[in-house]
């Protein structure tokens, strides 16, 4: 794994899938494609910073749908309450707003619930989706309660009305990308991916593990937030109980593991694969078997692929590599170790 | 073709399977009578697994994709509201079976209607207004309010008791709980301690059982008391509170199996011939989401179209003749009708107010638990 | 204060926070021997009301008397599920067994779904509603025996755990895995077990949730929240701490409910939970642990 040369050709390919990104609505126009091509887009986003927390340190939140609720929420009352604008391209300026409201709201939370180790922590963070979930029903003088809460409908007609939507977010998911991208390679990159191997040990170094668990949770809530935003304006009427939901978390993780976590590519692989895959799912199967065949994919990628798909396949291409150079075969592929900052680098 | 999203899984299953149903019933019936001005009627369900995030692509994807020529509503006002968008921004006409929350009709569309008699937020004052038509000496001094935090329920219980109390009724007890709340006893504890003369239950089935149980165990006999659901729920309800407890249980209601509405007959004998059980038996939810295909028929009937556009001036200008009764709509969707109460009286489940449309006299004040 | 009030919702918050602390402590086992999460705990009990509710329907058994049956078929279930699923973990088992045990969720409840139906179902036994008073207050019957079950089966379970070689091995494996492995105890078996009781015991609180709730596939979402404050309010490893976690924060909860409202009741779960993270995050009975690799 040296020089510049992938690099460059990682470079080159990440210019081509954005091209193909914006692209995208001219070639494909109609609605239903669209929303569902937008919808990937938002679980891209989710699952790339669920990664940050989830993926690079090993600590499952599942928090994740909590702040896309308070992005959601943040901006239909900044929008029902405060500044009155019409639908159309001006409450899209909102946005990174409702994801700083998140970020910010998240700082206390995670003093809290990152005071627990590993598993306490998931159902810490489980706890907090639900308070949330009752916060936004109870205090209905305020938020709407279970009558929901609506946002201004914008007067784009049917054909158009997703694009402005796509692009907003793409550029979420562009976004999170980027600054999965950029913690990964920083200290506090490093930092997390040290937690994941050994906690103890990482402390006992010198790694602020705390600090750093902190930052990733809050940037994590960062995008989250501005996602539950878009789609709350999407949507244009938003409920406790569908914005802060747990399965938005679960999904979330699953795609983050299905395309490989602790990796980049890897959850936007992940949601590219299952978000389209689940919503053909709903539309086409009856109910029941669609639960069964859900858990049973989850179940399917979780045991025979723990390291996701990239990882795997990393590996694969690697060993194949060895023995076509005919060298010896290098020791059996990491699968039982946790990856290691520089096996995850690529 | 006509395309509709179907709660088959999630909270809203049990309710969706009836509208289910009841769609297919309709277009079968239809069918066999020569279609839809002349065209057959091909039903494209979908399941929404009771998520708002599902029904909104169904829709598009119904509309856009398959091109369905017409939509039929989904169950539940919070996956009418976002549905009905999708289909306004297309310019569909969206009658749906029960969205009935105030929401669904302030949004500023002009493509909703809700195929009921009255809309559904407006549900339970009937009830108030039989009370407050009681001799002075007879009628209820307290009332106890409580209810589900449901954007549909809640305010149907919040009418009631704005109702009750400008008629001098005194609240003595008002509660919501979150629709998760498994457990319901300390509530029917509070509830027996009030000793309240009604008891207004803003319910689904689950919870209108254990609080019906709870009743009976605290020995709490209200004179009146109704249920925003449950009582009209045929067998369902009869085998989880007991025959013995029925006589006095009262629900709005628009529909019962025997009237003598349009097209009921028909409905009935359609549904159990297709489905079994028996009329007694039979859902609410099946009337309603079967007036919803009444409704469109007869709007196409008039306008000698399917186009939506022409659908919708129909149905803004008509009065429809369905199995809930007649009724019309008005600007925002509104259904222009009124609801009847409907009470267990010698084990039947009969309309009993207004007076002129009763089949029995009401029973007050409601025999004890176990009597009745 | 109305007194007769609260004490009766005292009363049956103790005697309904006995039967999640069964369902709990079977929670509390599974991260204690198994350093996993399993949510879909819920799920079990859920399953376990199902069978109780099936056995009560076709072969006419008491509930209560059924569990000879409920709880061997539940105990297997878990058994199967474990060596099926949760064995093939190998790596990061204790984050990867949150996903996998959601899905494990996911799945029984379309299977329970499909087999049985959404509509909500209850086990209504014949003395559902009896009652018996206490200082003024009515309380049913069945919450009482299933206190008493309750009781029953933490007894039975402390007796296996103390008084039994199997339980010494299960103990030792809690206490530490690598050490127990090392001794000679075969953990991956241990382990199997230890799931397979987990999921009695959830079979056993679903025996009795489903005689006083209504239910069907769904509900276990509503009960996974609980269920998982309450263990980590006792501290995960600890069967003890979940039962009393159990009774005070469901008693907290009725309490609320009765005397200031159904919404902050609610709150109140995980208002007590962030106190306890926040003072001590281990729980009442945990124990600081040490990262296990």
């Amino acid at each position: 794994m040296t020089g510049s040369r992938p690099g460059w050709a990682k470079l080159r390919g990440c210019v081509v899938a954005l091209a193909f990104c914006l692209a995208f609505p001219t070639l494909f126009p109609g609605s239903g494609v669209l929303n569902i091509a937008l919808l990937t887009l938002m679980y891209v986003a989710l699952a790339s910073s669920w990664n940050i927390l989830g993926g690079f340190a090993g600590y499952i939140s599942l928090g994740v749908s909590a702040f896309f609720g308070i992005g959601a929420y943040s901006m239909g009352l900044i929008l029902e309450h405060l500044i009155h604008m019409s639908g159309g391209y001006g409450p899209f300026a909102l946005v990174p707003l409702a994801g700083l409201i998140a970020a910010v709201v998240a700082i206390p939370l995670g003093w809290v619930a990152l005071r627990t180790r590993h598993a306490v922590f998931a159902t810490a963070t489980i706890a907090i989706m639900f308070v949330f979930q009752l916060l936004a029903t109870n205090l209905s003088g305020i938020t709407g309660g279970s009558a929901g809460l609506g946002y201004p409908v914008p007067t784009w007609t049917g054909d158009f009305y997703d694009k402005p939507f796509y692009y907003a977010m793409l550029v979420v998911a562009v976004v999170g990308v980027i600054i999965a991208w950029m913690v990964r390679r920083s200290g506090v990159g490093l930092g997390l991916l040290a937690i994941r191997d050994d906690e103890d040990k990482a402390e006992a170094i010198g790694v602020p593990t705390w600090s750093y668990k902190l930052v990733a949770f809050v940037l994590s809530a960062f995008v989250a937030g501005m996602v539950g935003a878009v789609y709350g304006y999407y949507t244009t009427y938003i409920y406790p109980q569908f914005v802060i939901d747990p399965l938005i978390s679960i999904g979330a993780a699953l795609m983050a593991f299905l395309g490989g976590s602790g990796t980049l590519v890897g959850p936007v692989l992940g949601a590219l694969i299952l978000e389209p895959a689940q919503l053909e799912l709903g539309f086409h199967v009856n109910g029941q078997i669609y639960l069964i065949l859900y858990g049973a994919v989850f179940l399917f990628v979780i045991l025979l692929m723990p390291r996701g798909i990239v990882p795997s396949v990393g590996a694969l291409i690697d060993s194949r590599r060895a023995r076509r150079r005919g060298a010896p075969l290098a020791a059996p592929p990491p699968t039982q170790q946790p990856p290691t900052a520089e096996a995850v680098a690529r | 073709m006509i395309g509709a999203s179907i709660s088959q899984t999630g909270d809203f299953s049990s309710d969706g399977n009836f509208v289910k149903q009841a769609y297919q019933l309709w277009a079968d019936q239809v069918n066999s009578q020569g279609g839809l001005l002349g065209r057959k009627v091909e039903m494209k369900f979908v399941n929404d697994a009771s998520s708002t995030q599902q029904v909104v692509t169904n829709y598009q994807t119904l509309i856009s994709s398959d091109h369905v020529n017409l939509v039929f509503g989904p169950f539940s006002s919070l996956l009418t509201i976002p549905s009905s968008e999708i289909a306004s921004r297309y310019g569909y006409a969206f009658v749906e079976p029960a969205g009935g929350s105030q929401e669904v009709f302030t949004r500023g569309l002009h493509n909703v209607f809700e195929a009921e008699p009255q809309a559904g937020y407006k549900d339970m004052t009937v009830f108030g207004h039989w009370l407050l038509s009681l001799p002075a000496g007879q009628r209820p001094k307290t009332a106890a309010y409580v209810s589900e935090q449901d954007p549909f329920i809640g305010p149907e219980v919040e009418a009631l008791k704005n109702v009750l109390q400008a008629g001098g009724v005194k609240t003595v007890y008002n509660q919501t709980y979150p629709i998760e709340n498994p457990d319901y006893s300390p509530l029917a504890l509070a509830i027996a301690n009030t000793k309240a003369d009604v008891a207004a239950l803003g319910v689904n089935i689950p919870d209108g059982t254990a609080f019906t149980r709870d009743f009976i165990q605290q020995d709490y006999n209200p004179k009146a008391i109704i249920y925003a659901n449950g009582p009209d729920q045929g067998t369902t309800w009869i085998s989880k509170v007991g025959q013995n407890n029925l006589n006095g249980m009262t629900a709005p209601i628009a529909w019962l199996p025997q009237l003598n509405t349009y097209g009921n007959k028909q409905m009935v004998a359609g549904y159990l011939k297709k489905y079994g059980g028996n009329a007694a038996g039979m859902s609410g939810d099946v009337a309603e989401a079967y007036s919803v295909g009444q409704v469109i028929q007869q709007a196409a009937e008039a306008a000698h179209s399917v186009s939506n556009a022409a659908l919708i001036k129909a149905l803004h200008s008509m009065t429809f003749k369905t199995v809930q009764g007649n009724f019309a709509f008005n600007k925002l969707g509104e259904p222009t009708g009124s609801l009847f109460l409907g009470q267990w009286v010698n084990h039947k489940w009969v309309r009993v107010y207004p007076p002129a449309a009763a089949q029995a006299k009401p029973i007050y004040p409601k025999p004890a638990w176990g009597q009745g | 204060m109305n007194l007769s009030l609260l004490f009766g919702a005292l009363v049956l918050g103790l005697l309904t926070g006995g039967v999640y602390g069964v369902m709990a402590s079977g929670l509390a086992l599974t991260f204690g021997v198994m350093r996993i999460i399993n949510v879909g705990h819920a799920a079990l009990v859920i399953t376990g009301a199902f069978i109780s509710y099936e056995v009560f329907r076709h072969l006419h058994l008491d509930p209560f008397a059924g569990l000879v049956i409920t709880m061997p078929l539940m105990f297997l279930i878990g058994v199967v599920l474990e060596v099926l699923f949760i064995r093939p973990l190998k790596t990061d088992r204790e984050e990867l067994s949150v996903l996998v045990t959601w899905a494990l969720a996911l799945a029984l409840e379309g299977v329970l779904g499909y087999f049985f139906g959404t509509d909500l179902v209850q086990t209504t036994v014949s003395y559902g509603n009896s009652t018996f008073v206490v200082g003024g207050v009515h309380i049913a019957d069945v919450y009482i025996y299933g206190f008493l079950l309750a009781i029953a089966a933490m007894a039975a379970l402390a007796a296996l755990l103390y008084r039994t070689n199997l339980g010494a091995a299960i103990r030792a494996t809690m206490l530490n895995r690598q050490a127990a492995q090392l001794i000679g105890i075969d953990v991956e078996r241990v382990s199997a077990i230890s799931f397979g009781i987990g999921a009695a015991l959830a079979g056993v609180g679903g025996t009795v949730y489903g005689i006083v709730n209504a239910f069907n596939p769904d509900s276990h979402y509503d009960l996974i929240g609980h269920l998982l404050v309450i263990v980590v309010l006792g501290g995960v490893g600890s069967m003890r701490g979940a039962f009393l976690a159990a009774l005070l924060i469901i008693c907290i909860q009725d309490i609320t409910q009765v005397m200031i409202s159904p919404d902050w009741a609610d709150l109140s779960f995980f208002v007590v939970l962030t106190i306890m993270l926040v003072v001590r995050p281990q729980g009442f009975f945990g124990v600081r642990v040490r990262e296990a690799t």
